[in-house]
């Protein structure tokens, strides 16, 4: 374990003392975060568009709907609560108000009651604001009616709408990329070790070969950890997208999709001879995948032929789980499929290493 | 452990093919403890490839080898917590420093020295916070001896330690290995520098073609082969190695990279007929010298080249 550690702590200092391979690893993803969130995050104080369903029609519920209708923040539009989810879903509207029968009735008999606010917490922004400002109005009336006991309360509901913001489409893809880099980028280290001659003059000790392979699986791990931390802090920090998801879910999918494209670097490294060789055929790896797998526009937006392309991508399907996991995105194939393509990879990618790595 | 009496690379019949080519094709040699072996040849010789064997690098294709008493195809495990390897033209990881490199490495046997002694046995202390890539040549070498030492090995493996180092370079790693000598270590290297084996070898096998031709100590293998001395000055068209191997004293006659060598039993008898000759020819040799038959003769004699191309 030792020898391990020893190793994995010379890979590391290898890594971040190479500037070019920290900047792929590291500053390249980081770079992306703040380039695409500020060049789609940046409608900042447009109206927010919600939906008013008026389900009790009375007095107390055409009041609410006046004071929703006074904030200038937002644009009011009325309908049935199916037509109002569909439009939600559409992304016309961010968030939904629902006035239940009874509400009205309720009030004059100072009994408890709430009113439905449905937002998408994928797009926590919004509905952080929505959800403050129903807050607001319902004080308001308790305070107005009841004397300021609380009459009138807000039950949150979520609904799943399909235009998650682009920011918040884009920190888990932008993770995935990252993850994807940080695999296929693998290859060019062990080709340059190869080709040095250091996995040879190690084999020339008596140290097992699972460890010096163990401890660039373990380094590159490390390194995806710290990947996701700081891509996800910087979306939270400075886009406010925020995970919705189980963190341990997208924990394990962060070193699932590592695993699978860290067997695809050592795939790779099995065939290439040198060094060159290897940082040509990385790109020619990484450039599709990067621009064809919905990493930075959506799945839909591309060409038949291309979504079939696309289809056979295992960075299609690491950024479609990251998304469905962390903030609710839409789906390119289940979950379920997403982790068992993931795992094919890993697993076929990994059989073709073993049998064909060579140390020299 | 071996005896004192045992050697510790005992190799018999040993072959290696890749592909067609026969890279080792039926060698056989022995190591006695103590001692400093030298494998002499020409790039593609099979040195390298023999060494590699020796090391459990490679698998041989037949033939027994045991090193250290041990069969190798056996044993490569514990036979390499015993050996200390330097390979040819290695570079290590370039962004870790020597102190790093030296605790890493040391990390991977059962025993190990300090890092420090190992640091100082090869005179890198100035250079102990330097990243391996930031090294000179010679320095790497250095390092790549160091590391060969760092599990205090009873036999060291050195293939071309000072291939490409500058001549002061590679007298200090000359020194280095004298050192190593003294304190009983055994060593077998390859090297393509007649001058190097000379130095630091008590034996020396000539190989070639995957054989080996000569197998011996330096003067041995001189005195075997030249009963006489070599005359020798730069070739001029006029006097044909034909010619010239019948004057006075001449065994025979090799003209080479612009030398003429004539060995001679009897010196002054062949200068004075070769003056003679060249006068009536109206041509004066150049360069005109006499020395003792080195290793570079034998190989020359052995395989009708010269060893540097």
């Amino acid at each position: 374990m030792n020898t391990l550690m020893r190793l994995t702590v010379a890979n590391i200092r290898s890594l971040v003392r190479d500037r070019a391979a920290l900047f792929w690893t590291f500053f390249f993803p980081v770079m992306f975060v703040f380039l695409f969130g500020w060049i789609f995050g940046g409608s900042g104080d447009s109206k927010v568009a919600i939906g008013f369903v008026d389900q009790d029609n009375t007095p107390i519920s055409i009041g609410l709907q006046q004071s929703f209708s006074q904030v200038k923040l937002l644009t009011v539009h009325t309908g049935s609560l199916d037509d109002e989810k569909a439009a939600m879903q559409h992304g016309d509207i961010s968030a939904i108000v629902v006035v239940p029968q009874g509400t009205g009735a309720a009030v004059a008999a100072k009994s408890v009651t709430s009113i439905q606010l449905y937002t998408d917490p994928s797009s926590s922004q919004v509905s952080q604001v929505v959800t403050q400002i129903a807050d607001q109005i319902a004080n308001g009336f308790n305070l107005q009616l009841a004397g300021g006991s609380a009459v009138v309360g807000i039950q949150p509901m979520t609904l799943q709408s399909t235009n998650i913001s682009n920011v918040a489409y884009l920190v888990p893809s932008i993770l995935a990329m990252a993850l994807m880099q940080l695999g296929v980028f693998a290859a060019i280290p062990l080709v340059q070790q190869r080709e040095k001659g250091i996995l040879k003059r190690i084999g020339a000790t008596p140290l097992a070969r699972w460890k010096l392979v163990g401890s660039n699986v373990l380094m590159r791990l490390m390194v995806a950890i710290v990947d996701a931390v700081v891509i996800l802090g910087i979306g939270l920090v400075f886009f406010n997208v925020q995970i919705v998801g189980s963190l341990l879910l997208a924990g394990g999918l962060v070193l699932l999709g590592a695993g699978a494209f860290l067997a695809i670097g050592f795939a790779l490294a099995s065939f290439l001879k040198t060094e060159e060789q290897a940082t040509g055929v990385v790109q020619v790896v990484q450039m599709p995948m990067m621009f064809l797998s919905g990493i930075f526009f959506s799945f839909d937006f591309l060409p038949g032929f291309l979504q079939t392309v696309a289809r056979f991508m295992p960075l299609t399907y690491l950024g479609d789980a990251l998304r469905q996991v962390m903030v609710n995105g839409t789906q390119v194939a289940p979950l379920g499929v997403d982790v068992a393509v993931l795992t094919g990879w890993l697993v076929v990618c990994l059989g073709i290493a073993a049998r064909s790595f060579r140390w020299e | 452990m071996t005896q004192n009496g045992e050697p510790v690379i005992g190799v018999a019949g040993l072959c290696k093919c890749y592909g067609d080519v026969k890279a080792v094709d039926g060698v056989s040699f022995t190591v006695g403890r103590g001692e400093v072996f030298g494998m002499l040849g020409p790039n593609g010789a099979g040195k390298t490839t023999t060494i590699e064997i020796l090391e459990g690098l490679r698998e041989p294709d037949s033939g027994s080898v045991t090193v250290l008493g041990m069969d190798v195809t056996k044993h490569a495990a514990s036979i390499k917590q015993r050996i200390g390897v330097q390979l040819q033209s290695v570079s290590l990881y370039p962004r870790l420093t020597v102190t790093e490199l030296l605790d890493l490495f040391g990390s991977f046997y059962d025993h190990h020295l300090p890092t420090k002694q190992l640091i100082d046995a090869v005179d890198l202390g100035e250079r102990a916070k330097a990243r391996s890539m930031n090294l000179s040549g010679g320095q790497q070498q250095r390092l790549s001896i160091a590391l060969a030492l760092v599990n205090d090995p009873e036999l060291i493996f050195l293939d071309e330690p000072t291939t490409g180092l500058d001549p002061q370079a590679r007298r200090s790693l000359w020194d280095l290995v004298k050192g190593l000598q003294a304190q009983g270590k055994s060593i077998m290297m390859t090297t393509h520098y007649m001058e190097e084996a000379a130095e630091l070898c008590d034996r020396v096998a000539i190989m070639d073609h995957g054989h080996i031709l000569e197998m011996g100590t330096v003067p041995e293998l001189i005195g075997r082969r030249f009963k006489e001395r070599a005359v020798f000055f730069d070739t001029t068209p006029k006097l044909s190695a034909a010619e010239l191997g019948k004057l006075d004293g001449v065994t025979h006659a090799s003209q080479e990279d612009g030398q003429t060598v004539l060995y001679s039993r009897d010196v002054a008898g062949t200068i004075g007929t070769l003056l003679a000759m060249a006068d009536s020819l109206s041509v004066e040799p150049k360069n005109l010298g006499i020395r003792q038959a080195t290793l570079e003769d034998v190989f020359l004699d052995l395989t009708g080249r010269a060893l540097r191309d």
